[in-house]
């Protein structure tokens, strides 16, 4: 059988057989087994046959093995022979899509000549117009396909058509009208924007125009199992780009796009907007100029009259882009395009503040952040009038409402103009700012406004300060001496004001004065600095106690980083002489806990060049030595763990950045801090020292800060093993020995290294200390055991897999067992002195590691535990769970969810509670269906745990716990709620659809709730289950 | 616009300026007269914090204090339904006002049934939407209060053209079940609490 015989044999039931004769063809031809022409010849009888199939497949056949020749197998002579041949063929209705192919495989394999391809096209639109004949969608993609190629590579042919003959684009054009397949669409669109941008369209633009903007809007959705792969967005943004491709649309696409305008259906207003601004853009000045009024008479409706916001917005991108390209252009058309603008806005100011005037003050803002031109237009339109209507404003709104405008419209400039710190979009050098004739005027408003209206009146002063800080922002505006005024106006609120409300004004004065300092940080220094200080007492002893919201403003200052050092200083001045004259603790722990703060604040600064401050000989060194003396130099506010924690903070945040061999000076002093007192005769190393341990607190916090190779004052395992033994004396303060115990774990994470690692741990795990030892078992031990794993497991350390089992077999344990499930929340949660700034080990696989070794073997264990120690696995379940990040908790979803639920059963073991509902909650958010069949005991110990049965404690009182039913404290009650409030959200309408009634019946004992804040959470969740019955019928 | 509204343009008021309830932790007065910007130098969960002696929830120990409903909470209730003309709340619209909002106390010792009274304020004396604005605050505070509140509202005396009308139509028990059977007016109505909070 020949190929022709077997292709057409298999064409219709096996084309992968059909392509495989194809192939086979080819190679023929390819090593020359076959001649072309005694292919063509046999294929002739088919050509010539009764039966149009027969025929088409015969073409498809042809089409397939050109396709599969390798290049350079035909001569250029053959390659024409087949071109003419195929173009014959295009008289036969059938088997067009096949000539087509046949057509682009004969172009891929050698360049024809501008006669070829214009004899081409016009055989092909003369036999095939218009394409709308060939039903089949297959037949004519190959061919816009071809014209497509054809476009694209032989532009100057196609083009030269076009010139030549006068009728040819109509009759190109109309080739493809009616077309309806969006693949097909896409490409007759990037076929008709050729001529669009490239021909000289003249008479025929309105039929250019029509043969695309038939389309519009799209309104096509793709079927469901989408076998095109062709979104709506795809073809509305091919559309959009033939509508603006050239301005000769212009006359036919601004009436007819803003005749849908009105439609009602808002996607297609969305495609208008769009539509519009891209044309904008695109259309250039000139022809803009012309529409540009008629533009915003039909866009501004969509701002003034907001229907759906993110339509407001594309009005306001249309409105802003047509001023950007008249912005290109002369300033006459520029001028006669804002002018109605600004006219129609100051009518609106005339009765702000109302819906329309905040609208027009979007309008304004939008445009006039454009070009420096459109600004000082803008600008000069509008303030003399706003100006006006304020100073005859009868109402403080009407004022706070215009005021509202300008504050935006000085931003706008500032963008434009730049600040003091960097250039704005108009660049270094631009027109002159409008704004400067403005200014006093404006100044003179804002000052007035903000001293001198009552402090209830919150927004109007919020807006007089918003642009007050705008004005004093503007470039090369304000001279230092207005500046300066403003500033002195609000370090004025910040520190002689009485609280009033929320104290907005105050927040918004510092956050000012800080912007402020970013700007002009020598004139803040200059005009707030002495003013702060001297509300600042260097003594409290008379009583003084107004000084605490000062210093938070000041410190809070601190954060911008031109003033930073400033402060720094004055604070640390201010602490000394407080301590010098006896200033009471409180102000002492004040000053502190400011420094700190500002310290805080500029971290980064420190870490970054930690050697250029002498902070460390100016605070640190002080301040330690203040710590271990005995005489006056040491306030007494010391005597205090927790002050003496912000002394360690303070001195661990300026040491930590620095440098080994600095760090050495003061690692030395680690446990002495500078006394002159011999180590062993002090904590830890003397270890029933108990007298002055309380300075093990701010060691601590020194330990921390040390890089991992700074030395150490004596051997490291000595220094384990007295930590240890010291933080297990029963009279030590619970803070000292927190603080001990860090330092265990700080020394084992840090500075062994993990080479040593098992010789250092040998004493602890085996004789002497033996801390798994089932008998010598007592709560110090388990808070040793604790502090052990928690270095080891944030160095990933590989003994966990040993050291965990021994830790889970305790939770059997019959009278610790509780105590080490309390333990297990230590082990993850997040630790403010082991992290990388303090040159911890810190493995970033950590959690998963812990993870994957606890919380299966809690699940099991659970299981095979006797009652009385179930709820010990609960408890630790939850510690761990508590600080696990959710994707890695998810792995075991359906596991954890039974013993979660069960956790809410427990009494007295709240925070237990609410790290279960939490867990809960990002189940829910996550894997709602791995909930799903616990739905109902879900729902009903949620319902338990939120509602408080109001009479009977009501009744009982404080009797209460005594009838068991003991409430959960409210944030766990209120948790309770959000978590039952999310169950309708994530599960399906069939799943809680029956538990409806029941709950909105029980929430109304939680609307009743004696917290405000839960009652808030009910009204939610309440609303979430009523609406649970309506959620089908919103469609 | 092809929905006639109204009332087009109404006038706004600032979301600082409506009444609030000054945070209430912090308006615990704190006697320094600070913010409390310092409270969190030391995180919560520091190592000064022990967890081993048992579970430390006991510290939310101010469960014991009643913090009664109020006009106040009221207002937080209903000032964030939208209206159903503008995509504004009816708090900054000022159609609900703080003292416009009475909690009247059971009538007798023997009774637990306190009145919630919401007068509201349509921002035009002839707005059409009156009615539904009065219902959704109805069903609003019907959701949301304990079952021994009873429900009033109406429209205050003298702001609308036919405010004895509405009144009668809000107070009137069976023509509002009757409403709210109605599909697309619930559909409005849901529309409009969609926003509350």
């Amino acid at each position: 059988m020949s190929d022709i015989q077997q292709y057409l044999l298999d064409y219709d039931k096996n084309k992968r057989g059909a392509a495989a004769t194809a192939q086979q063809t080819a190679t023929r031809l390819e090593k020359r087994e076959l001649k072309l022409l005694d292919l063509v010849q046999e294929l002739g009888e088919y050509f010539n046959s009764e039966d149009g199939a027969v025929r088409s497949k015969t073409m498809a056949y042809l089409a397939e093995v050109l396709a599969l020749v390798p290049q350079k197998v035909l001569s250029l002579q053959q390659r024409n022979l087949l071109c003419d041949f195929t173009l014959s063929r295009l008289e036969d209705s059938e088997g067009l899509g096949s000539c087509a192919k046949a057509l682009t495989a004969l172009e891929e394999r050698g360049k024809w000549d501008h006669e070829r391809v214009q004899k081409i096209v016009e055989t092909l639109l003369h036999n095939s117009h218009p394409l709308r004949q060939y039903k089949q969608q297959s037949e004519r993609y190959p061919v816009l396909r071809f014209i497509d190629t054809l476009m694209a590579k032989y532009r100057d042919a196609l083009r030269a058509m076009h010139d030549d003959k006068p009728d040819f684009l109509s009759y190109f054009i109309a080739y493809f009208d009616g077309e309806k397949d969006p693949r097909n669409l896409m490409v007759v669109f990037s076929i008709l924007r050729v001529p669009m941008i490239e021909w000289n369209i003249g008479a025929n633009a309105q039929e250019l125009f029509d043969a695309v903007f038939n389309y519009f809007p799209i309104t096509f959705r793709p079927p469901p199992d989408d076998p095109y792969g062709i979104t709506a967005q795809d073809l509305k943004d091919r559309l959009r780009d033939c509508i603006s491709s050239t301005s000769d649309f212009a006359p036919y696409a601004f009436p007819a796009l803003l005749d849908k305008l009105d439609s009602t259906s808002m996607n297609t207003k969305r495609d208008v907007l769009q539509a519009i601004t891209a044309s904008v853009a695109e259309y250039g000045p000139r022809t803009i100029a012309l529409y540009s009024i008629t533009l915003w008479d039909a866009l501004k409706f969509e701002i003034l009259n907001v229907q759906e916001e993110d339509l407001a917005k594309d009005a306001l991108k249309g409105l802003a882009a047509i001023a950007k390209t008249l912005s290109k252009g002369t300033t006459g058309p520029l001028n006669s395009y804002l002018r109605p603008i600004t006219k129609e806005c100051n009518e609106h100011f005339e009765d702000a503040p109302t819906k329309q005037s905040q609208a027009s003050a979007r309008i304004l803002n939008t445009i006039s952040s454009i070009s420096a031109e459109v600004t000082n237009i803008i600008l000069a339109g509008v303030l003399p009038t706003i100006f006006t209507l304020f100073q005859t404003a009868e109402t403080m709104a009407k004022r706070r409402g215009l005021l509202e405008v300008v504050v935006p419209l000085i931003h706008a400039d500032i963008e434009v103009f730049g600040d003091w710190k960097s250039v704005g979009t108009a660049g270094p050098h631009p027109a002159a700012n409008a704004l400067v004739q403005f200014k006093d005027q404006a100044l003179e408003i804002m000052s007035n406004g903000l001293t001198n209206a009552p402090p209830k009146e919150v927004s109007f002063r919020l807006a007089c300060l918003g642009g007050l800080l705008q004005l004093s922002k503007a470039r090369e505006l304000l001279s230092d001496k207005e500046i300066g005024n403003i500033i002195q106006q609000f370090h004025a609120i910040v520190i002689h004001e009485e609280s009033h409300g929320k104290d907005e004004v105050k927040d918004a004065a510092i956050n000012a004065l800080v912007e402020i300092a970013h700007q002009k940080p020598q004139v803040v220094i200059e005009k707030a600095f002495p003013a702060f200080m001297a509300q600042l007492p260097d003594t409290d002893t008379d009583g003084q106690t107004g000084y605490l919201p000062v210093l938070e403003a000041f410190a809070k200052l601190g954060g911008e980083e031109k003033v930073f050092s400033t402060v720094i200083l004055r604070l640390k001045n201010k602490f000394s002489s407080a301590v010098q004259q006896n200033a009471s603790s409180a102000y002492v722990v004040a000053l502190l806990s400011a420094l700190l703060y500002a310290l805080n604040q500029g971290s980064e600064q420190l870490e970054q060049n930690p050697e250029s401050s002498s902070y460390y000989q100016d605070i640190v060194l002080p301040i330690i030595k203040r710590t271990s003396s005995s005489d006056d130099s040491r306030p007494k506010a010391f005597d205090e763990e927790s002050t003496l924690d912000l002394v360690g903070r303070i001195c661990n945040i300026i040491i930590r950045p620095l440098s080994v061999e600095q760090q050495n000076q003061i690692s030395v002093e680690l446990y002495t801090l500078f006394s002159g007192t011999p180590q062993n005769e002090l904590s830890p190393i003397k270890t029933d020292a108990i007298e002055k341990s309380k300075t093990m607190v701010v060691s601590t916090h020194l330990l921390a800060s040390l890089r991992k190779d700074a030395i150490l004052p004596c051997e490291v395992n000595l220094l384990i093993s007295s930590v240890v033994a010291f933080s297990q004396q029963p009279a030590l303060s619970l803070p000292v020995r927190s603080a001990s115990l860090r330092q265990i774990s700080l020394l084992l994470n840090k500075f062994v290294p993990a080479s040593s690692l098992k010789t250092i741990m040998d004493p602890l795990l085996n004789s002497p200390i033996d801390l798994f030892n089932l008998d010598k078992l007592d709560p110090f031990r388990i808070r040793i055991i604790f502090a052990c794993l928690k270095a080891l497991l944030l160095r990933n350390s590989p003994s966990l897999s040993t050291l965990y089992p021994k830790l889970l077999a305790f939770l059997s344990h019959p009278k610790y067992g509780k105590t080490v499930a309390h333990g297990f929340t230590t082990l993850l949660q997040p630790d403010d002195l082991l992290t990388k700034a303090n040159h911890c080990l810190i493995n970033g696989l950590h959690k998963q590691k812990s993870f994957a070794l606890l919380v299966p073997n809690i699940t099991t264990s659970f299981r095979e535990a006797t009652p009385e120690t179930k709820p010990n696995y609960l408890i630790a379940l939850s510690g761990v769970l508590k600080w696990m990040p959710f994707d890695i908790v998810v792995e075991e979803v359906g596991l954890l969810v039974p013993l979660l639920l069960q956790s809410l059963d427990l009494q007295g073991e709240e925070a237990v509670k609410e790290a279960a509902i939490t867990t809960l909650m990002s189940i829910l958010g996550e894997r709602p269906d791995a909930v799903k069949e616990h739905a109902g005991s879900l729902i009903s110990r949620l319902l338990n745990t939120s509602t408080v049965d109001i009479k009977k404690a009501g009744e009982v009182g404080k009797s209460a716990e005594g009838s068991g039913g003991v409430a959960a404290p409210p944030r766990v009650r209120g948790l309770a709620l959000k978590c039952l409030a999310l169950v309708p959200e994530k599960l399906k309408q069939e799943v809680v659809l029956p538990y409806r009634r029941q709950v909105v019946k029980r929430l109304t004992g939680a609307l009743d709730d004696r917290k405000r804040e839960v009652r808030f959470c009910a009204v939610r969740c309440r609303a979430r289950w009523l609406e649970v019955d309506e959620v089908g019928d919103e469609d | 616009m092809e929905i006639d509204k109204d009332n087009a343009n109404p006038t706004i008021l600032n979301p600082s300026d409506l009444p609030s309830r000054r945070r209430e932790p912090l308006a615990k007065q704190r006697d320094d007269g600070g913010s409390g910007l310092f409270d969190h130098l030391v995180p919560a969960y520091n190592y000064l914090n022990d967890p081993f002696d048992g579970p430390a929830s006991s510290g939310d120990s101010d469960d014991g204090s009643v913090e009664d409903i109020d006009e106040q909470e009221i207002y937080d209730l209903i000032s964030s339904i939208s209206d159903p003309e503008h995509p504004l709340s009816l708090g900054s619209l000022a159609v609900v006002n703080l003292p416009d909002i009475f909690i009247q106390p059971p009538t007798s010792p023997r009774s637990a049934i306190s009145t919630v009274l919401v007068e509201i304020t349509p921002t035009i004396t002839h707005c059409s939407l009156a009615t539904v604005i009065g219902l959704g605050v109805r069903v609003r505070l019907e959701q949301a209060l304990p079952p021994r509140f009873r429900v009033d509202v109406r429209i205050k005396k003298g702001t609308h053209s036919t405010d004895d009308a509405v009144n009668k139509q809000l107070g009137d028990k069976e023509r509002v079940a009757a409403a709210l059977e109605n599909g697309t007016l619930m559909g409005v109505i849901r529309k409009m609490l969609s926003t509350c909070e």
